[in-house]
């Protein structure tokens, strides 16, 4: 693993649009790849959702039961991530928990489909694990330890952006894209405005990329493309002290404040999750703390006893458009093509690499570019490799 | 305009966020467990002009959000409007005084950027200035006592990372980690009063930290602080260790690296 270099050369300029983790690992890939990169954000790196994120690295069991595909790439993913940023990822392991019988009995099935999606999750004692965690409930009733940890949200993209911007990608925070010129199916060009200034400044460009998360149908709207995007708040709570050092979740289907995720000196219990038609000034649900705060709990008594820290929401990406809470839309990603234009939505953070190699190899295919993602092969620069340059 | 539901506890603020040399001003009332980030996305969303500010995680954890508010530093994402409307420090370590409102009774508060690194724009910094002295190489993760549990299982081969290099000098701590509480937010160098060529709290807090995480650099981490821009230019005000949002102390860290220094040169001699 040693620095890499990019291998040839094109003449072909794209534009990524948003700063999250998508757009982070998206601006790398590429610009491994040979393109000539420039990212804008409209705000700070990782202002949207990627940095609001508890920080769980997912080993996809989680999702397991319902999805073995997106399972197995959580799985890769987290290995590929403890790889390449291993200095941005406290990985010590997860329990779920069953905290009633309906809990005790779905435990073979989930142990089942983890196992089927490569993720080695295996039943332990309950004093075994508590052993481990003393904070786990004692009432627990079944206990299963999987390879889940947690991971630094702001500082994993930002070692993707040095390390893009070390290949000669322009890395534009504060610069909001304004208007996209497409036409007739080729693009031509974005606006842009940096912060505080009047002053707009056109970018020609070959190809244009909008990996903007929850904000893609306003993006894809500039544009005069409709991109169907649900953005889905969830509240998350952090308390201080650390519970545990593992990621305890509740042996269930997936649903409301059911994680508990240690980050730093935090323990956040995560999450809800409401339909909103505007990502932009998302408030965390007050009604939400009291609920989360007794779901932890369960998990872990005592948890509400601690002084609360902050409270906060984020606006999930989901892929497509909802009739209800959004639950029923998958937690995949997909490249949506454009004519000129690509949008990559949905997804979760754990899988913002693979997020990215879809969708450069998908630019890779318009410009009958032959070069494989190699984004796998190398530790990434530091977060503070970011800040020097920026000095 | 006001947050969400106006209540009875709703609490009037007049809001003034530099931007260049002068503020922007935006009357409204807030619910008082709402922070100052909140308020600058609720302004944000309802298509105000706010002056360009930075954050990420809103929880304290990725440290981009801090600004001088009512002259002293802070995360905007942790500071409740509840405590604004309270009696607090209008310096580091300053007595708590009363709240300043204006002639019609709202909160005053105001945002300037942190000291001591450009400004972007409005209060948004580039903290590379402040952060630059922080060893690029300083590990970010450390162990974690078992404190009296079992220790973490092995992980199975289906989920070990065989070929990973760690940095620094390809190591990984050994059991439970965690990350380093400091989240370089860079508020302590904005508060240190020293004017003089000084390489920083932050900086010289993550200096101790590696010395004392990885004894085979020690001696390097000494020789960073017993430079002319080390640890000498230190008046120990502790600007530092009270504004800081995660209890790390730098003066503590500094004033441990100060005696690891005098025990080196009693040693050598």
């Amino acid at each position: 693993m040693c620095t890499p270099s990019i291998r040839q050369r094109h003449p072909h300029r794209v534009c990524v649009i948003g700063g999250g983790g998508s757009g982070a690992a998206l601006a790398y890939d590429l610009s491994l790849r040979g393109f000539l990169v420039t990212l804008f954000e409209k705000g700070e790196l990782t202002s949207g959702t990627t940095g609001r994120h508890h920080g769980q690295l997912h080993s996809g069991a989680r999702y397991a039961v319902g999805d073995r595909d997106i399972a197995r790439e959580c799985m890769e993913e987290t290995l590929v991530l403890r790889r390449i940023v291993p200095d941005a990822i406290e990985y010590n392991g997860g329990v779920f928990i069953a905290t009633d019988d309906a809990e005790a009995d779905y435990a073979p099935a989930f142990i089942a489909a983890c196992n089927e999606a490569g993720i080695p999750a295996r039943e332990v004692p309950i004093a075994e694990a508590r052993s481990w965690e003393p904070a786990i409930t004692p009432t627990a009733r079944r206990t299963v330890w999987v390879p889940d940890g947690s991971f630094d949200a702001f500082r994993v993209p930002l070692s993707f952006f040095a390390a893009a911007r070390r290949l000669g990608a322009t890395i534009r925070p504060f610069t909001e894209v304004v208007s996209i010129d497409v036409t007739a199916g080729t693009a031509r060009s974005v606006t842009v405005r940096r912060a505080g200034s009047d002053h707009d400044e056109r970018v020609d460009c070959d190809y244009i990329v909008s990996a903007t998360g929850a904000w893609a149908g306003i993006v894809g709207a500039m544009a005069g493309f409709d991109v169907p995007v649900t953005p889905a708040p969830g509240t998350m709570v952090a308390v201080r002290g650390r519970v545990t050092d593992m990621v305890l979740s509740r042996l269930a289907p997936p649903g409301d404040g059911d994680i508990i995720v240690p980050q730093r000196g935090l323990s956040i219990i995560g999450t809800t999750q409401r339909v909103v038609d505007n990502p932009d000034g998302i408030l965390p649900d007050d009604d939400d703390v009291a609920f989360l705060l007794r779901r932890a709990d369960e998990l872990a008594p005592g948890f509400s006893a601690r002084a609360v820290h902050a409270i906060w929401a984020a606006a999930r990406p989901l892929a497509g458009a909802s009739t209800g809470d959004g639950r029923e839309i998958s937690r995949d990603f997909m490249v949506l093509d454009h004519p000129g234009m690509a949008t990559l939505i949905g997804g979760k953070a754990t899988v913002l690499r693979a997020m990215a190699e879809k969708a450069a190899d998908h630019v890779c295919g318009v410009f009958c570019v032959n070069e494989p993602c190699r984004t796998r092969d190398f530790i990434l620069p530091t977060w503070r490799d970011w800040y020097t340059e920026a000095l | 305009m006001s947050s969400g539901s106006k209540s009875a506890s709703s609490v009037p603020l007049l809001v003034r966020v530099r931007n260049g040399d002068a503020f922007a001003e935006y009357r409204l009332d807030a619910e008082p467990q709402r922070t100052v980030l909140d308020i600058l996305e609720m302004l944000r969303s309802c298509g105000e002009a706010v002056p360009a500010y930075r954050h990420s995680c809103h929880h304290g954890s990725c440290g981009t959000c801090g600004a001088i508010i009512n002259g002293v530093e802070a995360l905007m994402c942790l500071t409740t409007v509840a405590s604004l409307a309270s009696p607090r420090p209008r310096l580091p370590g300053g007595p708590a005084v009363e709240p300043e409102r204006d002639g019609r009774g709202a909160f005053v508060v105001s945002l300037e950027p942190l000291a001591k690194m450009a400004v972007i724009s409005g209060i948004a910094v580039s903290p590379g200035a402040a952060l630059a002295g922080i060893p690029l190489d300083a590990a970010y993760l450390g162990s974690v006592p078992d404190d009296g549990r079992s220790p973490l299982p092995p992980e199975p081969p289906a989920a070990r990372v065989e070929s990973a290099v760690w940095r620094p000098a390809g190591r990984r701590p050994a059991g439970r980690v965690r990350f380093e509480a400091c989240i370089e937010c860079g508020l302590c160098v904005s508060a240190c009063p020293v004017a003089v060529p000084f390489i920083g709290p932050a900086a010289l807090a993550a200096i101790n930290r590696e010395r004392e995480k990885r004894p085979e650099r020690a001696a390097a981490m000494r020789a960073l602080a017993a430079a002319p821009d080390g640890v000498g230019p230190c008046g120990r005000h502790l600007a530092c260790s009270r504004v800081c949002p995660q209890a790390v102390y730098p003066g503590k860290h500094i004033q441990l690296l100060r005696t690891a220094l005098a025990q080196a040169d009693t040693a050598g001699r």
